[in-house]
């Protein structure tokens, strides 16, 4: 069961959605940098683009009335969002890592 | 008196096709290609991307006309109607990428399989055939374009189901020819060389030609029609097309940026997990409102919230990949139109998908210009520039493998083209959002939907001016589309350093 | 240097590309073959072709939270009562000439299409029509020769004529009335229909 946005949610809405999937791609990618790069200002970056991703999921999961089992949604986004793009780096780095060792064997 | 006016009319013909040929001779003379570059599935290829760019070009024209009718309702009124010019607007689209597609694959088939085509003939008639129902198809919506309510109707004319609406004889030919590209690609990979890129490839393609017949049959029972006819275009968009643009770019990384196989593999598996993952579900979405039953309220919501996270991972790849790869490119305008992809699939189909994709907010913003504007952002921003990314990618190589730089001639058109096109969509995509805001405002929350709210909504000063920006925008992107072409037709032209050829690391 | 983990390797992918993919796409076959049982004309959700015999009408329901359609007593459609089959053929003649006239690139229908026209979804009930007793009369009319008999709300934007005999406009009308009585989970919302109250 759903309960519509409200009129006047209506902006926010919006707002948030596309707050929580730019917020979570530049959490991602200042992640990924500040692996490579160790300026601590790119890692406190990253966790206040992360912290933006929080607040809107809190402002979407008002605004959308989720209620019940819809309130998954809002647990998987903050929890997934989080740890996807460290998931997603680790593979980077694991899927390029084999660079000096197998080079030889995957010649063959 | 009846021969001789049939003797006039050979004569005007035979003068016709003379000067065509001149004309012909003349515009080969200027462009200066030397088609001994390319192998024979190459010169395939190229056929198809021709195609294709006329094809776009048909769709920003019927886009235009159909843009004027939404601010002069008379323009055209009975000749050319809204809705012939829509059908050819949005089918154009469907088509000409797929004659991308096809020909990205034809490019890079002998490559891949090292091995030359199998049944190069066939797919020279199949490229003929297909391009000679096409042509048949669009004449037959313009100068027909409707039909009494039978069955011959949808056999003939058009099947009048939104994007697939080619009649159904086209339908079992397109079916034919899918089967006879099919075909070309197995028995090439066979007797060549199997690959993980081949593999993916293959069921890919067996998937998309499978959805496309999912969508030719007629229902009385609308709700059962709907709930087929999504399968072809959801399926598609958002779950079969993602993944063969995968593989083309796997492919280009690969030549491109020498990126070794094996990585390249890996991630192509990975996309697929997660695009196959949060997509097929995500067809839920669609679900919402059209009679099935309410358990596709909540897949849908949360199968769809999880379709970003490949594109967000696909952003983290290319920088990671950019930045592992010090590398030395030589074609920038490809690589520019690759960075568009990234970011156009990202907005498109991420953002804009994710903003109207609960059915909470859905309920409102359902069936309005919202629509309209996340499907022109997405639309040409995952396909579109992917395409224009690989045609350069092939003029190149047409050229003899020409150095394409920063440091080249005449580098502003292919930048202004950028430019414009990019800027023309999303100035479009923008005027839109503002209509289907104000639309899923007025007419859908206030007014109920009804007859009159919708024209409530129509008539309101904002939506009457992002009708107008939005044509402005059109105006944009159309001028962006003729400096495409020239840049396209000219670059490299007398350029005579190589590109410093990437060898593929494996 | 360090060895590719299980987890990052070429194989492990492949596989889970595989196991998602089938997995994901077994899960759709079944839930299609449970919709689509469950959305057969004749279902709970999508009634009947006979249902044009009936009154439908669309209202807010307290206890499911959500506009419902509501089928009552007999009201005829041109005055007659149609068989199962009759029905069947109406609807059909009427889905199949709103495909060949291409209303969908103009319309919205379940609010799937066009949107250079209104959504035809609960067509059938609009206010538009002005009164129950004029209604048949004012869409076949409406239908068949659109120029003359056009309301444009101010907007000019006029229905072009689309050459439908009589027969197909009683097609229509009758598959508008057919499709206003499906369960859409609650869309439109807020809408009134011809039968309430001012
Ligand atoms: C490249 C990928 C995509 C393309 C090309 C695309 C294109 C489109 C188009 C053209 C439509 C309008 C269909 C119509 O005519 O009725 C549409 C509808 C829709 N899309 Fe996408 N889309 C893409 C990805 C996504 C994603 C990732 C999401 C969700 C996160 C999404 C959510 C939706 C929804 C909810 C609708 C229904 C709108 C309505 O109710 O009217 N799309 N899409
Ligand atoms: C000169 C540029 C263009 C103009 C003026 C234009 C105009 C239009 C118009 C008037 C419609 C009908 C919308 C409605 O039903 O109200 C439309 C639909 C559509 N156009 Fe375009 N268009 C242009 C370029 C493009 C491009 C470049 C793409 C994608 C590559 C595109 C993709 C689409 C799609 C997918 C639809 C269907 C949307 C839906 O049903 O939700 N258009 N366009
Ligand atoms: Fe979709």
């Amino acid at each position: 069961m759903i309960e519509p946005v409200a009129l006047q949610d209506f902006f926010i809405t919006f707002f948030s959605s596309a707050l929580i999937i730019m917020a979570g791609a530049s959490y991602a990618l200042l992640f990924a940098w500040s692996k490579v790069n160790t300026n601590l200002w790119i890692k406190i970056a990253a966790y206040c683009s992360y912290s933006i991703l929080i607040l809107s999921v809190m402002e979407l999961t008002r605004a959308a009335q989720f209620q019940g089992y819809w309130l998954i949604i809002s647990l998987v986004m903050v929890i997934g969002y989080f740890f996807a793009p460290i998931g997603i780096w680790y593979l980077c780095v694991k899927t390029h890592s084999d660079l000096t060792i197998t080079t030889e064997e995957d010649t063959l | 008196m009846n021969t001789s006016g049939i003797n006039g009319v050979i004569q005007k013909a035979t003068a016709l096709y003379e000067t065509s040929q001149v004309c012909m001779n003349d515009f080969k003379s200027w462009v200066q290609l030397d088609s001994s570059h390319l192998s024979d599935g190459q010169r395939l290829a190229v056929k198809y991307f021709i195609v294709a760019v006329i094809l776009f070009f048909a769709q920003i024209l019927f886009g235009l006309l159909a843009a004027t009718q939404f601010i002069f309702p008379g323009f055209l009124y009975e000749i050319l109607d809204f809705s012939v010019n829509r059908m050819i607007h949005i089918n154009a689209m469907i088509v000409w990428m797929l004659y991308g597609f096809i020909g990205c694959v034809y490019w890079f088939l002998e490559d891949e399989s090292g091995t030359e085509i199998v049944g190069l003939k066939l797919g020279n008639i199949a490229f003929w055939v297909l391009t000679g129902a096409v042509t048949l198809v669009v004449l037959v919506y313009l100068l027909v374009q409707i039909g009494p309510g039978k069955d011959s109707s949808l056999w003939f004319i058009n099947e009048g189901r939104e994007y697939i609406e080619a009649p159904r004889w086209a339908d079992i030919g397109i079916v034919i020819v899918m089967l006879i590209f099919f075909y070309n690609v197995v028995a090439t990979f066979i007797k060549g060389k199997w690959s993980g890129i081949a593999g993916v490839l293959t069921l890919d393609l067996v998937a998309l030609a499978g959805l496309y017949v999912a969508g030719m049959f007629y229902m009385t029972n609308i709700t059962h029609e709907q709930y087929w006819w999504w399968w072809v275009i959801h399926l598609w968009v958002e779950a079969t097309w993602e993944v063969l643009v995968g593989v083309i770019m796997a492919w280009s990384l690969m030549k491109l940026l020498g990126v070794r196989r094996k990585i390249i593999q890996t991630w192509l598996y990975i996309e697929v997990a997660l695009m196959f993952g949060s997509g097929i579900l995500g067809l839920g979405h669609h679900y919402f409102w059209i009679g099935t039953p309410e358990y596709w309220l909540t897949i849908g919501g949360f199968f769809s919230a999880l379709e970003p996270i490949p594109l967000v991972a696909m952003v983290v790849h290319a920088v990671y990949d950019t930045g592992a790869n010090a590398f030395k490119n030589s074609n920038h305008p490809a690589l520019a139109w690759i960075i568009a992809q990234a970011f156009g699939n990202f907005f498109g189909a991420g953002v804009w998908g994710f903003m109207h994709t609960l059915p909470q907010i859905n309920m409102f913003t359902h069936g309005t210009q919202w629509s309209a504007s996340h499907g022109h952002l997405a639309f040409f921003g995952a396909y579109a520039t992917i395409n224009i990314a690989f045609f350069y990618l092939a003029i190149q190589h047409w050229r003899g493998d020409v150095w394409m730089g920063s440091d080249s001639q005449n580098t502003w058109r292919w930048k202004w083209a950028l430019g414009l096109l990019n800027g023309g969509v999303l100035g479009m995509t923008i005027a839109l959002l503002i209509a289907g805001y104000e639309q899923s405002f007025i007419e859908r929350a206030v007014e109920g939907s009804t007859w009159g709210g919708y024209f409530t909504a129509q008539n309101h000063p904002s939506f009457q001016s992002a009708m107008v920006w939005r044509l402005f925008f059109g105006g944009v992107t159309f001028a962006g589309f003729v400096l495409l072409v020239w840049d396209l037709l000219t670059i490299g032209k007398g350029e005579t350093r190589l590109a410093p050829e990437i060898i593929e690391m494996r | 240097m360090n060895e590719i983990p299980l987890w990052a390797s070429e194989t492990f992918w492949k596989k889970t590309a595989i196991w998602v993919t089938a997995g994901s796409f077994l899960v759709l076959v079944v839930l299609t073959m449970d919709s689509l049982s469950k959305t057969s004309a004749g279902s709970k959700r999508v009634p009947a072709y006979s249902v044009i015999n009936k009154k439908i009408d669309y209202q807010y329901n307290k206890e499911l939270h959500k506009f419902m359609p509501v089928i009552s007593e007999n009201e005829l459609l041109f005055g007659k009562e149609y068989t199962e089959q009759e029905a069947l053929q109406l609807v059909d003649l009427g889905k199949k000439t709103t495909q060949a006239k291409n209303c969908m690139n103009c319309h919205t229908l379940l609010g799937n299409g066009a949107y250079y026209a209104p959504d035809l979804t609960k067509a059938w009930l609009d206010k538009g029509w002005v009164s129950k007793e004029v209604r048949e009369d004012m869409m076949m009319r409406f239908l068949m020769d659109p120029e003359k008999n056009a309301r444009t709300f101010g907007s000019n934007r006029k229905m072009p004529n689309l050459n439908i005999t009589e027969q197909e406009a009683k097609g229509i009308i009758a598959f508008l009335k057919w499709m206003s009585s499906i369960d859409t989970n609650g869309f439109p919302y807020n809408f009134k229909t011809i039968n309430a109250e001012e």
